[in-house]
């Protein structure tokens, strides 16, 4: 031993307490020069706190929301969907024709325009990404149904895109498929398992910089952006796991925008210094899943429904019997707006009119009417029958969200009202899925998200993409199936005249209101908070009322930029959080070294 | 899961998974015949139970999950544009439209080959995801680890010694009461206090976006980081060890060594230091290393809410998707984990304490 063993514990004392005064000063001295350096860089970068799944940036495979939010930065689409109302407008292309028949799409390209390399923007990069996505399975996996249709696409030269169909379309095809430069991915050598993760080439404002998994996402603006380079140098997804936290980020200051907030969060953050909300008519609607006899495509019956359900009367009782205002404001705290039918109101010229003669409201006499008329009487108990049995319906609902709970408890007095017991079955996600593939319930909570066209959702309610019972086949909201419905939903599908399609798009809407397959109960508002110290300017899709998260399309953060600079200083007053981080520290330095001088302590005495 | 030669940590009674019962030591095996002092049989039996263990996790990994209700291809599926030949496509790429047994095998060839598969969400072999996100979260419940072990000794032994005082009952009922408090609930409230409030320290992540990890300021960013979480889990965990060494160093206190010591002349100071402590030190070290096994597992929940982007915050994505092949390779690798340190328990153990040597 070359040391007496006080003389080694006094060493090791000198030393860590040498060593937690280093940190101490260490972290004290440079913490104000590192939030002067990112004073400076940040005043253009926009923070937003994310928690989304990425499984790679390669807009031909990826579909989770959060890349393919990313995507509609870093890729335009042939034709874009505006701001103002989401309509169908200018993009990669400056205008369009179709044949009488819908069937052949004329596009002329916007005339010298240039990837974010600088590389020239052509019609054949737009024919060979939507060619790609034609003839490779691989490359097919996200945006597979968008060219499911599509039997050509050429480009006969440079400044001209020519779609063929395979059958007539009103719904213009150029719209949501990202468009891709053909010198980078032609040479990439397996495109279908490309990441492209880092220093991306596209034509869209922004392009993806970096990605560290699960803790950001950077993207730089393009210069090339033919609308005009940003006013923000970038935008930067920071990962939060749980909301809560998210919300505590953007009191604290470290990120600029959060959405996706709860009532309660959103209540509670409008009172924050700097910070502003916005509360946005969203492009999702929620309601009730009906279950009204569920079959396959082969009309083939599957599932547990309740026979009382597969008579329209009964439906539509249950529909009398639900107060839905009373619900919109005590479950959803009114924010949320008044629901008609299955297309919510931000498509104004698709949603069904508030006014259509087909919408009925809360009426409990109508309710028990229709139940009476369709032979279920009350029994002694209150509870309906017919052939001695009891009219018991069930409830599916997911058991971690409130405002299906709280949904389920108002509904249950509401249809002991009219003679219905009601049984909530709260359940995990999972199950509740399984289930309702299964067509294993009464009734259940549900919800989609729309895109700007509604040809997709109203054709999930044809009897052609009902599934069958293994879930396998088509895909459909509520098992729904009426041929007249089909009938007008083919003939909107080929109307070419707005105003006509728009016209039969209500009259679906209303035959399948009355048909009651589920009750829309309303639209929530998306809820969206940002740091108003640092920045100004998002827009909002539609400009009126609109969002500015998961917008169809890049305007939300292109016309951003930062507020007043005076004001967006960094720490105000008292110790800033690097002396609290130097003490920190300095007192694990202390705990680990005590714990360390004491087990030193114990050899060195059993020494003696 | 029963071995033959002892339990693995179960959730019961704490707020972690993982986080085992303070009784209890070693795992001694009281109802094995004691065998000489053989240490290679010792080792072949210790071995051939952590072995049987091994089997039954791999076994279990594959069909626990695959009990779980919910159908990945579906639920990717769900409110998008998708026709049926993409979920098809998705469902062969996902190899799920095997018999089950087939999948069943080919996993079983994976895990034997190193493979895990690939996961659903990132599209990256399992591996290599948990090897790139093992590093933070060794990070964390090493830096937990260390601080909850020495705390909890350093207090326990206090405690033990001074039994029934004010001081013993302050801080065993404090610990109880930190031990007790749901993890998820308290590192919400200092996330609130700390990060959202006074403003004083990061509300989530590991790093701020952009710094250099390895140089002093990026550094000094990761401490700022750690301190929220590392504080959550101590605070859960630390009265587990409060409890051991106080239990043990009360049952040293009866011990005739000690009243020799006191005769020589020593003070109650040294007497409690340089015997009473060093000797009750010994059942606390398997019970460390077991719990060390639990405390990784126990991350998950505090990797959560702090967005640490580890192991933990990567099950907890892989439960949402569910990513079968990314929840049986962390599932293995966290039973492996414990599994390992419990081996590496009765091994340190056996060189600790003669006793175990000799029975």
């Amino acid at each position: 031993m070359m040391f007496a063993p006080h003389k080694l514990r006094r060493r090791l004392v000198t030393g860590l307490a040498g060593l937690a005064g280093l940190a101490l000063v260490g972290s004290m001295a440079t913490a104000p020069v590192q939030a002067a350096t990112e004073e400076a860089d940040d005043s253009k970068v926009l923070r937003i706190a994310t928690d989304g799944f990425i499984d790679s940036f390669n807009p031909f495979t990826s579909f989770y929301l959060m890349p393919t939010n990313t995507f509609k930065y870093m890729y335009e689409n042939l034709v874009a969907n505006s701001a103002e109302d989401t309509q169908v407008s200018e993009g990669l292309a400056t205008e369009w024709d179709t044949d009488s028949e819908g069937k052949v799409w004329t596009y002329k390209m916007r005339p010298d325009m240039k990837w974010s390399d600088d590389e020239p923007l052509t019609s054949e990069d737009v024919a060979w990404t939507y060619n790609q996505i034609m003839k490779k399975e691989e490359m097919a996996v996200a945006n597979g149904a968008l060219v499911e249709n599509f039997d050509k696409v050429e480009a006969p030269d440079e400044s001209t895109l020519v779609i063929t169909l395979k059958e007539p379309q009103a719904n213009n095809p150029g719209q949501e498929i990202p468009v891709v430069p053909e010198h980078i991915w032609s040479k990439v050598d397996k495109p279908g398992e490309f990441k492209n993760e880092e220093d991306t080439v596209g034509s869209g404002p922004f392009q993806l910089e970096s990605y560290e998994a699960n803790k950001s996402v950077t993207l730089k603006a393009n210069p090339n952006f033919w609308r005009g380079k940003p006013n923000l140098d970038k935008i930067q997804y920071r990962y939060y796991t749980n909301s809560d936290a998210q919300v505590q980020a953007i009191r604290s200051g470290e990120v600029d925008f959060i959405t996706g907030l709860t009532p309660e969060q959103f209540k509670a953050i409008e009172s924050a210094e700097n910070v502003e909300t916005n509360e946005g008519n969203g492009r999702r609607f929620q309601g009730i899943s009906i279950n009204s006899g569920l079959a396959d495509a082969d009309n083939k019956e599957f599932g547990t429904g309740h026979e009382a359900l597969k008579d329209k009367k009964v439906r539509q009782a249950i529909r009398a019997g639900i107060d839905i205002d009373t619900l919109r404001d005590q479950v959803l705290q009114d924010y949320g707006q008044p629901a008609t039918s299955f297309v919510p109101s931000v498509y104004e010229t698709w949603a069904l009119p508030k006014d259509d003669p087909a919408i009925t409201g809360f009426n409990v006499d109508k309710a028990k009417k229709l139940l009476d008329d369709a032979g279920w009487k009350e029994g002694s108990d209150g509870i309906r029958e017919k052939d001695g049995e009891k009219l018991q319906l069930r409830f599916l609902t997911d058991a971690d969200a409130t405002v299906e709970q709280n949904t389920a408890k108002f509904l249950k007095p509401w249809m002991k009202d009219i003679g219905i017991s009601l049984k909530n079955e709260a359940s995990d996600v999972d199950t509740v899925s399984e289930r309702t593939t299964k067509g294993d319930y009464d009734m259940y909570f549900s919800g989609w998200s729309l895109g700007p066209d509604p040809d997709y959702q109203l054709f999930i309610n044809t009897c052609d993409s009902r599934p069958d019972a293994d879930g396998n086949g088509g895909t459909s909201q509520d098992g729904y199936c009426n041929k007249d419905f089909d009938k007008l939903y083919q003939q909107q599908h080929v109307e070419l005249d707005e105003g006509k399609r728009a016209d039969l798009v209500h009259q679906a809407l209303a035959q399948h209101y009355e048909d009651t397959a589920s009750i829309t109960l309303w639209y929530p508002n998306q809820l969206e908070a940002f740091r108003s110290d640092r920045f100004t300017g998002f827009t909002k899709q539609p400009t009126e009322g609109g969002i500015i998260a998961n917008q169809v399309g890049y305007w939300g953060y292109t016309s951003v930029e930062p507020a007043n600079a005076e004001d967006a200083s960094g720490e105000s007053g008292g110790m800033g959080a690097g002396g609290w981080i130097g003490i920190a520290a300095a007192a694990i330095v202390v705990i680990g070294g005590g714990g360390f001088l004491l087990s030193r302590r114990k050899k060195s005495d059993d020494r003696e | 899961m029963t071995t033959p030669t002892h339990d693995l940590p179960t959730p019961e009674g704490g707020p972690d998974p993982g986080g085992t019962g303070i009784a209890g030591g070693p795992g001694r095996d009281m109802d094995e015949p004691p065998k000489g002092g053989s240490f290679l049989g010792y080792l072949l039996r210790k071995l051939g139970g952590a072995l049987t263990s091994m089997i039954l996790v791999i076994v279990l990994g594959f069909f626990a999950f695959r009990m779980l209700p919910g159908d990945p291809v579906l639920k990717i599926a769900k409110e998008r544009p998708m026709s049926p030949a993409q979920i098809a496509e998705l469902r062969s790429q996902y190899g799920l439209d095997k018999p089950v047994i087939v999948q069943f095998w080919d996993y079983l060839v994976g895990i034997f080959t190193g493979d895990f598969g690939e996961s659903y969400v990132y599209r990256k072999p399992v591996a290599s995801l948990i090897v790139e996100y093992l590093g933070p979260t060794l990070l964390l419940t090493a830096t937990a680890a260390i601080l909850s072990i020495g705390l909890g000794l350093w207090l326990g032994q206090l405690s033990g010694w001074r039994r029934n005082s004010t001081f013993d009952k302050i801080m065993s009922s404090t610990s109880l009461v930190f031990w007790s408090v749901p993890t998820f609930w308290l590192g919400l409230i200092l996330l609130m206090i700390f990060g959202g409030t006074l403003q004083w320290l990061p509300t989530g992540g590991m790093i701020t976006p952009g710094l250099d990890p390895w140089s002093f300021a990026g550094m000094v960013d990761i401490v700022k980081h750690l301190i929220l979480p590392v504080i959550t889990m101590v605070a859960v965990v630390y009265a587990q060890y409060l409890m051991v060494m106080r239990a043990s160093l009360i049952e040293e206190m009866s011990e005739d060594y000690l009243t020799t010591a006191r005769a020589k002349g020593l003070t109650e100071d040294e007497v409690r230091r340089k015997h009473a402590v060093p000797n009750a030190l010994l059942p606390t070290v398997t019970v460390v290393f077991m719990h060390i096994g639990g405390l990784i597992a126990g991350a998950v929940t505090v990797e959560a809410v702090f967005s640490w982007p580890g192991l933990g915050k990567l099950t907890f994505e892989a439960i949402s998707g569910p990513d079968l092949p990314l929840l049986q390779g962390t599932f293995v690798v966290f039973s492996g984990i414990i599994i390992v340190m419990n081996l590496a328990a009765d091994i340190v153990y056996r060189f600790l304490d003669p006793r175990v040597r000799r029975a």
